[in-house]
């Protein structure tokens, strides 16, 4: 009987100190299924590892599905979910959640590793609400052979001049990628549209992804910001009906509509970009990092792996930019853990757990001095680095509570645009009317 | 025959009627109360009564009424579209299915996809450069037509509900042609009336109840039609393609007005129940003029 006691009472106490470190123990919730799982999974690992960590705070993982994440994400925060002590969040949707977290000091020598505007993308209200694990901004793809050709041909000059005359109503000269203005961009695509130049030895000039998806507004608004346009000025106006948006909205109505990308190009966002300019049949293609590994692959793109040059995103009249957003990872203000979660981040946002992350896999923006010790690596990751310092933006007011659902009524009224059921006047007065119901303080 | 008392009654109705309270009553009782407030996910626990300005909201919405008319073209249009070609084909391939049975579990495949996964299986299949229907158009004509953009678009999606469901509406038809006895039909060709004439005169009319009940369910799964359009063009370039569900999702997740998207709800649920009504309200007309 006495030893029935002792194993009973043994086998009590074990399970209640494991449900207390299973109670006690950080819980993350990660973006499942890609190279962020991968990565994530890496660090939480070396960090367990880690001797000074205390069983208490060790990192336990969770993921929903991809499907309707965020909207998910947000029933379960609303509803006051302590199911886990770390999220996953977005620059665009930090305004939304900022009110379900708790901001998070991630030290002194976090802009050292990853710079104060890549921290920015985690930023709300001037309070700092996460790690930036990944980054995403956008590269100009285009095929280095087609470009090649055209600029060591004095007939095919003549013919690029001809073009940007008529549809641009200026005269041209073909140039290096690297030194293209958005005008320079436009005149390439147009010359390497079969509608257009009949002799142009691919079916487009350009892919461009005009579906009624946020994020494909995302991937278009550079054109306007490169023009100096912005969603509102210092004292909060609004600033959406702007020369710089009416001529970003032109320019990409006036390559639809002269056949410079393909046709269906109002149902296309991500995948349908890549299969397009996989196909060997699109010369440029304006398009997230995270093409890259595919575009550039013989494996995936036998058609142009070995012809593709990327380049940022041209050039307007008032800069060169481009949009850049994160994920990261910030504590839920429900967290039964917030301590253990506190520790997680800050050592997420050292030097050498930002150089595991993104040797596993994941997209972090370094700064050029730290992401020159895996540049042999993880050479994207330089160029990532690079354009994010040097051309990085976010519209002011794009991580706002409302931002979601401004990006949602400029795709929806954009599109209406290039599709032809409203005019320009009328897309802009409705975006802009919305907009100022939607960001008013 | 068991004849029950109003007691007897009560006591076998309760069950159903308390599981109908417990999760219906309760969550329409919720819905009502969120329709008449402000409430986004900031305020769930604490919604603000503002009276029925949500629903003066919707009404007034441009897009509301645009989404309202896509999914009446959309449910009326392949509604009939999917009863004649149904018809049509279980009146065809009568005599082969009576024979062969088996053809129906092949030409019920269609039904046995996910609606969200066609959506997504058609947006391989039309993709210009990897799609085998535009490869072949350009293969044979040199060109291929955009199946996606807002002129073309509502019809590709009509194409592609007509082409998944009209094997629905195909089973009910066969199932009621089938059950006409054919002492009827011989008796009528006996009496020197045609095939056309036996169609129309005996076994249409005969049919007539199957046929209003199929049209109008399918007019109802087409009214709400959600899945495959959002997979295949989500709402479309200035919003072209949005149905009513669709409407009431992007308000609801995507723009957070969760009082405007429930009063669409309830709206649309109002428009159901007269739909409804009138589908039962045909049903017996139809029955009383077959008998």
């Amino acid at each position: 009987m006495l030893k029935f006691t002792k194993i009973t009472l043994s086998a009590l106490a074990l399970i209640t100190t494991s449900l207390g470190a299973a109670n006690a123990a950080v819980t993350v919730l990660g973006w499942p299924g890609g190279s962020e799982e991968t990565a994530l999974r890496a660090v939480a690992e070396a960090y367990n590892a880690q001797s000074g960590v205390a069983n208490t705070d060790k990192v336990e993982l969770l993921f929903y599905s991809r499907d309707g994440f965020y909207d998910k994400l947000q029933a379960d925060m609303a509803a006051g979910s302590s199911a886990f002590d770390i999220n996953l969040l977005a620059t665009y949707s930090i305004g939304r959640y900022a009110s379900y977290m708790e901001p998070v000091d991630l030290g002194p020598d976090a802009a050292k590793v990853f710079g104060e505007s890549v921290l920015k993308t985690m930023q709300f209200d001037g309070k700092q609400y996460g790690v930036p694990t990944d980054l995403s901004l956008h590269f100009m793809y285009y095929r280095k052979d087609l470009v090649d050709a055209l600029l060591a041909d004095p007939a095919a000059k003549a013919k690029y001049a001809e073009i940007s005359e008529k549809y641009l109503g200026k005269r041209l000269e073909p140039k290096a990628p690297d030194s293209w203005t958005w005008d320079d961009w436009a005149a390439t695509a147009l010359y390497f549209a079969k509608s257009v130049n009949p002799e142009s030895p691919v079916r487009y000039g350009t892919v461009l992804q005009m579906k009624n998806l946020l994020f494909n507004i995302m991937v278009w608004q550079s054109v306007a910001r490169a023009n100096g346009g912005d969603w509102m000025d210092a004292s909060g106006n609004i600033t959406i009906d702007s020369p710089a948006y009416r001529t970003a909205l032109e320019l990409y109505k006036k390559l639809y509509d002269a056949g410079a990308s393909p046709k269906d190009s109002l149902s296309y966002e991500y995948a349908e970009t890549n299969a397009a300019f996989g196909s060997g049949q699109v010369a440029t293609a304006l398009q997230w990092n995270a093409a890259a590994s595919e575009l550039t692959d013989p494996a995936k793109s036998p058609a142009v792996a070995e012809n593709v040059g990327i380049v940022a995103p041209p050039a307007g009249s008032a800069v060169r930019a481009d949009h850049i957003h994160g994920l990261g990872l910030g504590i839920n203000k429900n967290a039964k853990n917030k301590a253990g979660a506190a520790k997680f981040l800050q050592w997420l946002a050292t030097e050498d757990a930002a150089l595991l992350y993104a040797r596993s896999g994941g997209s972090p923006a370094l700064l050029p001095d730290v992401a020159a010790k895996i540049a042999k690596e993880r050479p994207d990751l330089v160029t990532l680095g690079q354009y994010a310092g040097a051309y990085g933006y976010v519209m002011t007011g794009a991580t706002s509570a409302n931002a979601f659902p401004v990006y949602e009524l400029q795709a929806k009224e954009f599109t209406g645009y290039w599709s032809g059921q409203e005019t320009l006047d009328e897309a802009l007065a409705n975006t802009k009317a919305g907009m100022e119901k939607l960001l008013k303080p | 025959m068991v004849n029950l008392d109003h007691k007897g009654w009560r006591i076998f109705a309760s069950p159903l009627v308390g599981f109908l309270l417990l999760f219906l009553g309760f969550p329409i009782l919720i819905d009502l109360v969120y329709s008449l407030s402000r409430v986004s996910f900031t305020n769930l626990r604490s919604p603000e009564i503002v009276g029925f300005g949500n629903y003066g909201e919707v009404l007034g919405d441009g897009q509301f009424w645009r989404a309202s008319w896509f999914s009446l073209r959309f449910g009326v249009i392949t509604a009939i579209l999917e009863c004649v070609l149904g018809l049509g084909l279980a009146v065809f391939l009568s005599p082969l299915i009576e024979k062969r049975s088996w053809l129906m579990a092949p030409l019920m495949l269609p039904l046995m996809v996910a609606p969200a996964m066609i959506g997504l299986m058609y947006r391989l299949v039309l993709h210009e450069f990897v799609g085998p229907v535009p490869y072949y158009l350009y293969l044979w004509f040199g060109d291929s037509p955009s199946f996606l953009n807002a002129e073309n678009a509502f019809w590709t999606l009509v194409v592609v509900e007509t082409l998944q469901w009209t094997p629905f509406a195909l089973l009910l038809f066969y199932t009621a042609y089938r059950a006409i006895p054919n002492d009827v039909r011989e008796a009528s060709a006996i009496d020197g009336a045609s095939a056309r004439q036996i169609l129309t005169a005996i076994e249409l009319p005969l049919m007539r109840p199957t046929l209003i009940f199929t049209f109008f369910i399918r007019f109802i799964d087409g009214f709400r039609v959600f899945d495959n359009v959002y997979t295949l063009t989500g709402s479309g370039p200035g919003g072209s393609t949005t149905s009513l569900p669709i409407y009431i999702y992007e308000a609801f997740f995507k723009q957070g007005a969760i009082g405007k998207a429930i009063a669409a709800s309830v709206i649309l649920f109002l428009a159901s129940f007269v739909g409804l009504y009138a589908l039962t309200w045909l049903s017996r007309r139809g029955k009383g003029a077959a008998s």
